[in-house]
């Protein structure tokens, strides 16, 4: 049988019913809307049926296009792959007509190629509307929300959110509330851990930073490794 | 070897290049567009006017039975000169492209991005073996708002493109395509204000397609006009068609 990484919660009766070692992981992710930004972030961990991490320094947020960027969890090689064919269809759709696509029309977009994806995604962006987030599924579903959590971890993050996510304006309230979430779920969710990711989208693009266990045990906000920009 | 002869030799093929670089094939199609009646398009300040020619049908066709003025799918609307059996199909490709933008990105398409794919799809018939060009030419009016945003709040604009024969799209304040076009548009250089509304810009564009007849003026059975504005693809009833024609003064009593 293929091995596949994923980003899912181990499903107990797939783990049995392998012919082989079948990779994946358990994810938190998490999705903020500010006033002018929308934060993303996400743990670093990937793991071998939730039962050993193969991958310390996973990262599960990309940018799919100039002011939006993507978390994400499910089937490693499915939501890759997911998130290079969004990233091509804005870089086409701008080329084309010569302004970015919306978040709107983004949002349908990804929801006509999520279909089928084994995967539970988080899509934010900012255009000229304002800050958005949506909850993508597998079935196609796009779901506008403020803020949102996915993955293994959801229901801790959540428990974090809760309360606190509703009247966020500023985008560091944000940033220090998405670690929080991803933090609380690292400790509790044996699939999720080893520091986190986070990506802050303004108008002015998205900004990948990567934090590592000590980075988050300090002054979350203060150290920043190995990010990506665009 | 004459004449006639050369030009036979390169034109049976869509997609043969005569050896002075003409696609004769191309060529004709246009010819075709001018042996139709002619339609007139002008963008005002708050719309787009598209007027057309309906002249020269039997007293027993029924009215409106041959359309020349096409709502593509409520806010874009198209004209078509030449044939127009190669004019509808166009015209329905536009329609399921509008609805593929709605399906695919969740907006409606804006007149540049209809007309490249009206544009894109017409050329194809030039350079595919087994067919011939359409022959039939197209003028795309609407209003446009920014993606994402309502055409209410302001920001919309009015745009009208054509697409000819070869698959060329091209963007214009005002023009004409079929027969009589080069008058009608001689006319609309003279008459045309940018600053002109879009009810000024049926008038002119009436008047411009009065140019194209050689009979004393228009009835109002002679003419269709759709306006394209922030609510989308309007149509003149017979009243309103009249209204214009005097206010234009090109009416012919019929």
């Amino acid at each position: 049988m293929v091995e596949r990484t994923t980003f899912d919660v181990p499903i107990e009766a797939d783990a049995n019913d392998s012919d082989g070692p079948v990779l994946k992981t358990g994810t938190t992710t998490v999705a903020i809307a500010a006033d002018d930004a929308v934060v993303l972030a996400a743990d670093r961990r990937a793991s071998l049926g939730g039962q050993f991490t193969a991958n310390k320094r996973v990262q599960k947020v990309e940018a799919v296009h100039t002011t939006a960027a993507l978390a994400m969890s499910g089937n490693v090689g499915a939501v890759q792959s997911f998130a290079r064919t969004l990233d091509a269809e804005a870089e086409l759709y701008a080329a084309r007509r010569g302004e970015e696509l919306s978040m709107d029309a983004l949002a349908t977009v990804a929801g006509n190629l999520v279909r089928g994806v084994p995967a539970q995604l988080l899509l934010g962006g900012v255009d000229a509307t304002g800050a958005h987030v949506y909850e993508l599924d597998a079935g196609g579903g796009v779901v506008d929300t403020d803020y949102g959590a996915a993955g293994s971890g959801m229901q801790v993050a959540y428990g974090v959110l809760e309360g606190r996510a509703e009247p966020i304006d500023d985008a560091e309230n944000a940033r220090e509330l998405a670690l929080d979430a991803v933090v609380a779920a690292s400790e509790r969710d044996g699939a999720s851990g080893n520091g986190a990711h986070v990506a802050t989208v303004t108008a002015d693009g998205v900004d990948v930073e990567s934090r590592s266990v000590a980075d988050l045990a300090g002054d979350g906000a203060a150290a920043t490794a190995g990010g990506a920009s665009r | 070897m004459s004449a006639p002869d050369d030009r036979q030799a390169y034109d049976r093929g869509v997609s043969v290049f005569s050896p002075d670089g003409r696609l004769y094939q191309v060529e004709y199609a246009r010819e075709a567009v001018r042996n139709g009646n002619a339609v007139v398009g002008v963008r005002g300040s708050d719309g787009v006017a598209l007027v057309a020619d309906s002249r020269g049908r039997s007293a027993l066709l029924v009215d409106d039975s041959v359309q020349k003025l096409h709502d593509v799918d409520g806010h874009l609307g198209a004209a078509t000169a030449g044939h127009v059996a190669d004019g509808r199909r166009i015209v329905d490709f536009a329609r399921q492209r509008a609805q593929s933008e709605r399906l695919r990105y969740g907006q409606r398409v804006d007149v540049p991005a209809l007309s490249t794919a009206i544009a894109d799809h017409v050329q194809e018939a030039t350079q595919a073996g087994g067919t011939r060009p359409f022959g039939a030419g197209l003028l795309v009016g609407g209003f446009d708002g920014s993606a994402s945003t309502d055409v209410a709040d302001g920001r919309g604009r009015p745009r009208l493109f054509e697409v000819d024969p070869s698959g060329a799209p091209s963007e214009w304040h005002a023009t004409a395509i079929g027969g009589g076009a080069a008058d009608a548009r001689a006319e609309l250089e003279s008459g045309y204000d940018p600053g002109m509304r879009v009810d000024a810009a049926v008038e002119l564009a009436v008047r411009a397609l009065a140019t194209t007849v050689e009979d004393d003026g228009l009835t109002t059975r002679d003419v269709d006009v759709a306006v394209l504005d922030a609510e989308g693809y309007g149509t003149f009833d017979d009243d309103d068609v009249a209204t214009v024609l005097e206010d234009a003064d090109v009416q012919r009593a019929s």
